[in-house]
Formats: C-alpha cells, sequence, structure tokens
C-alpha cells in the first residue's frame, strides 16, 4: 500500500532520511515515534510527494512517486487525507466551506452531495454546531478536528495525521483516537505521528520508532511495549540519557 | 573579503533564481487564465476586486489630491512669475495622467495591496495551508495567484484613473484660488492640450504596474520560508523590488512611447 525503500532525504546540509525503509500494509494503522526534529512529518511528506527522496523509492497504491508525472500524483493524491500539525485551514472561508474545499475544487459532485458529505464530516468530528465559524474565531483543537473532517471528506483510502491529538484536551483527544479507531474498521490505511503515547496504544496496529534517519524498531503494539531495545525503553520512559540522544541532546526542531 | 564576495555572490544567485521564479509564476497563471471563467474563481476574483478599491479609495484620493494641489502650487509659482498662469491646467493634467497618476497609484498599491498579498500568501505558506492546497490537488497559482494578478489588473487602471482625476481637480482648486485661473480656462487648457496618446500610456503603464505588483506580491509570498519573521521579510521585499521595479519600468515605458 506505501511503501518507502531505502528513502535518504538531506535537507538544509542536515541527513534527516538516511535509507529509510519502511511498508505499510493495505489496512493497517501504523504509528510512528520518535523525538522531535527526528524527521516524521518529512517521512509523511515523502508519502504525498511534497518532498521527493534524493535517493530512493517512493510508492503509494501501487504507483511510484519518484518518477511520476503531476496527473498521476493527482490521482494518487486524490485518495490520501492529510491531516497537518495546525490543521492548515484556510482562514477567510468557514469551517463548513473549508471541509468543502476537496470537493468542490476538484471533484465533480452535485451541490446536495457536497452538502450531505460535509455534514457528515463535521459530525465525524463533532463539529456539527461550529460549520458556519471562521477557522480564527474556533479553538487550535477544533481546528485540528476540522483539518481531519476535511482530509476525510474525499474518502480516502489513505490517511496520514501529523500529531491529531497534540495540544488537545483529554476529550477531544478521545473523539480522534475513536474516530482513528473507527476509520480503522472501515480498511483505511492510516499513518498517525504522534507524541501521545495512550493514544499511540490505543490505535496503532505496529508502532515504529524513527531515529538517526531510519526505523529502529518496528513492532505490534505488546512487542513494542514490552521490547527490550534500549532506545525504545528510553522512549517509553521518558529517560534523558540513552540511544536517543546521542547527537540529538537539543531535540530541535522547526516547529 | 572572501566573505564578502561570497556575500554578494549568494545575493546575486538569489536575485536570479527569485527573478526566474517569479517570470514562470507569471507565465504560469497566464496559462491558467481559461480557469479565470469558472463561477468560484469569479466570485473571488469580485470579492478581492471590491476589497482591494475599498482597501486604497481613501489613501489614494488624498495623496492624489495633495499631489495635484503640489503639483499645482509649484507650477503655478514659476509660471506667474513669467505671466504664464493659464498654462497651469496642460502641465497638471499631462502630468498626472502620464506620470504621476499611474506612479502614485502603483506606489500606494505596493505598499497597501503587495506587501498585504506577500504576507498574505506567505502566512498560508509558513502555515502549510499551500502544502494543503497542493494535496488536495488545487493549484495555488490558479486558486490564489490569478484572481489576485487579474484583480490587481484591474483595479490599479481603475484606481489611477481616479488618483489622475482627483489630482487634476486639486489643482483646478489651488489654480483657482492662488492664481485667480479660473477653472473653465483650466480645463479648456488641460483638454486641448492632453492627447489620446498620454491617456494610453498611463493606463499602460498603470496596467503593466499592477501586473508587477501582483506577480512580485505572490512571488515573495509563496517563497517564503521559517516561520513569522520569514512572512514579514516577504512583504518587506515585496515592497522593495516592486517599488524598484514600478520606477524602471515607468520609466521605460515613458521613453518608449516619446521616442
Ligand atoms: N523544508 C525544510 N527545509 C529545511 N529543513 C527542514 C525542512 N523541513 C524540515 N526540516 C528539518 O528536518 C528536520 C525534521 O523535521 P520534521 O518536521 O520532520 O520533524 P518531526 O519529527 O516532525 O518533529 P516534531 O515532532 O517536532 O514535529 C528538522 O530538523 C527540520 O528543521
Ligand atoms: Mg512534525
Amino acid at each position: 500500500m506505501i511503501q518507502l525503500e531505502n528513502v535518504t532525504k538531506v535537507l538544509s546540509g542536515r541527513t534527516i532520511l538516511s535509507n529509510l525503509s519502511v511498508t505499510i500494509e493495505e489496512g493497517e494503522t501504523l504509528v510512528l515515534l520518535g523525538r522531535s526534529g527526528t524527521g516524521k512529518s518529512v517521512t509523511l511528506r515523502h508519502i504525498v510527494g511534497l518532498m521527493q527522496p534524493d535517493s530512493g523509492r517512493v510508492e503509494v497504491l501501487g504507483k511510484s512517486l519518484t518518477e511520476t508525472s503531476t496527473d498521476q500524483l493527482a490521482a494518487v493524491r486524490s485518495q490520501v487525507g492529510y491531516l497537518f500539525q495546525d490543521g492548515a485551514l484556510l482562514n477567510w472561508l468557514s469551517i463548513a466551506e473549508n471541509v468543502a474545499l476537496p470537493l468542490l475544487e476538484t471533484h465533480k459532485l452535485a451541490k446536495s452531495e457536497v452538502d450531505q458529505r460535509v455534514k457528515d464530516a463535521l459530525r465525524e468530528v463533532e463539529l456539527d454546531q461550529h460549520g458556519d465559524k471562521l477557522p480564527g474565531e474556533i479553538s487550535g483543537g477544533m481546528r485540528k478536528r476540522a483539518g481531519l473532517a476535511r482530509a476525510l471528506v474525499s474518502h480516502p483510502k489513505i490517511v496520514l495525521h501529523d500529531e491529531p491529538t497534540s495540544g488537545l484536551d483529554p476529550i477531544s483527544s478521545s473523539i480522534i483516537n475513536k474516530l482513528v479507531n473507527r476509520l480503522k474498521t472501515t480498511g483505511i490505511t492510516q499513518v498517525l505521528v504522534t507524541h501521545d503515547m495512550n493514544s499511540a496504544f490505543e490505535v496503532a496496529d505496529r508502532i515504529a520508532l524513527l531515529h538517526e534517519g531510519q526505523i529502529h524498531a518496528l513492532e505490534n503494539v505488546d512487542d513494542f511495549r514490552d521490547s527490550a531495545d534500549p532506545a525504545v525503553r528510553q522512549f517509553l520512559e521518558g529517560q534523558i540519557s540513552g540511544p536517543l540522544s546521542r547527537g540529538l541532546l537539543d531535540g530541535s526542531s522547526n516547529d | 573579503m572572501t566573505g564578502w564576495i561570497e556575500a554578494l555572490g549568494h545575493f546575486l544567485g538569489r536575485s536570479a533564481e527569485t527573478t526566474g521564479y517569479g517570470l514562470v509564476l507569471l507565465c504560469r497563471t497566464i496559462l491558467n487564465l481559461p480557469h479565470l471563467f469558472t463561477r468560484r474563481r469569479m466570485r473571488d476574483c469580485l470579492n478581492l476586486i471590491f476589497t482591494y478599491t475599498l482597501g486604497s479609495f481613501t489613501v489614494t484620493a488624498v495623496v492624489a489630491l495633495f499631489t495635484g494641489m503640489i503639483l499645482a502650487l509649484n507650477g503655478g509659482d514659476s509660471l506667474a512669475s513669467l505671466g504664464q498662469e493659464n498654462l497651469i491646467g496642460r502641465i497638471v493634467a499631462i502630468s498626472m495622467i502620464r506620470e504621476m497618476g499611474p506612479f502614485m497609484t502603483a506606489l500606494i498599491l505596493t505598499a497597501s495591496l503587495g506587501s498585504g498579498i506577500a504576507a498574505e500568501i506567505g502566512t498560508m505558506k509558513v502555515s502549510e495551508e499551500i502544502d494543503a492546497l497542493e494535496i488536495m490537488s488545487i493549484s495555488p497559482v490558479k486558486f490564489l495567484v490569478l484572481p489576485r494578478l487579474i484583480a490587481l489588473t484591474l483595479v490599479t487602471p481603475v484606481m489611477t484613473i481616479f488618483a489622475a482625476f482627483i489630482g487634476i481637480l486639486g489643482a483646478s482648486i489651488v489654480a483657482a484660488n492662488n492664481f485667480g485661473v479660473t477653472w473653465i480656462a483650466f480645463s479648456n487648457d488641460a483638454l486641448e492640450n492632453l492627447q489620446l496618446g498620454d491617456v494610453h500610456i498611463g493606463l499602460i503603464k498603470s496596467v503593466v504596474f499592477g501586473i508587477t505588483i501582483a506577480t512580485v506580491g505572490s512571488t515573495q509570498g509563496l517563497l517564503t520560508r521559517g516561520g513569522a519573521t520569514g512572512v514579514g521579510e516577504a512583504a518587506r521585499r515585496a515592497v522593495v523590488i516592486t517599488f524598484l521595479l514600478v520606477i524602471i519600468l515607468g520609466y521605460y515605458l515613458s521613453w518608449w512611447y516619446l521616442s
């Protein structure tokens, strides 16, 4: 379904991904963990062709994104929903208009169909009361949920979530987790980047730990929780010193 | 020493890159022109025309009024010493329509709208909204740049005509009050000496300026990186670059017209 093969990416002179390989199966929900600035968002960006690898291959839905035409890329993207870290809503459109945007701009759907789909998507993220508001008038957590509604409205086969629950109160987080789990039952493939361990254990089929530009560990939930790998243990227990601290002590990040 | 040369090289390389990007962006926008004729793009475009006009109306009027009055005051003063104050009309009208109107309007629109476009698109860039558009297969060129370019290409000439009109009006008030040139004499002198070519070149300039403002603003916006500082920097750069281009293009268009 999603395949990254020996992906290497250098940004501003720093190797962010180095020979990273991972395969995500159809219908699977993979959680991607890692310290800030290790390249989790960069990895997601490769999966939708927002970034091209310096070397290596990215294949999504059976199509290579590395040597592809714009049309083919558009075809793949139309099957992918992407939740950005901050929602990335257009601030001059209402929440409902934002959610309707992909349908109105690229799909040829009847207005009633669009309205129905927008209503359903907003209900799914429990924002049906707030469709008329502008992004500036709602909280950050609500914006994030609206971003998720927009990602879901075109019925994608793959959903990529970049920190869906960061900055959310526990109840909003539960709404998101519940939704991710509900999407799982419909057979959607999901990749979820998060720092929220509760959420990771609640939704994941498998968990991957990104470290030094590679998938350091990739296990199913129970094995990951009980892993003896020192890096995994350090991450789970939040210890300050350990293999994950090497060369990354500042933990610096741009976002 | 080498650091200095390196910095210069870096600057030149960057400028060339930005210029190339801007020209490609302009071409891509023009190629996207057919997309304008959809209901949604038309609506965006009309909204922008409305916002842009409303947003620059007052300041243009005030600046134009005083520019006209200053022109009349200075021109009138010199002409009066030669006993030729009845020539005020033509001098003010020609300079307002050919040069000052387009130039002044371009500067005002650059400062108010060009910087705004850079900041708006720049903010969208740093908050990943542009990326979101691309993932939804909505081209930022079609969706953002095209309506802005069209709106500014239409608003700039309209505001220029308006500015020239208000400027001439201001000049005629000064002419009547300070130099005793009646309104009739003023407008007769203006109309008799004004040629259609003057109006044409004024309009051509304003269209070129409008395209420049929108293209530079969009280019700087789309090239923004690095958070809020980056957005401020993009807006600043958009204003500086557009000012320079307006002056340079204005000169060459005048030169072309007069030769
Ligand atoms: N467009 C870019 N240009 C240059 N450097 C970049 C770019 N995007 C990301 N980086 C750098 O790549 C590194 C990884 O960034 P990324 O956003 O993937 O981190 P992350 O793992 O998602 O971190 P966080 O958990 O804080 O979101 C960072 O050091 C960042 O500065
Ligand atoms: Mg990130």
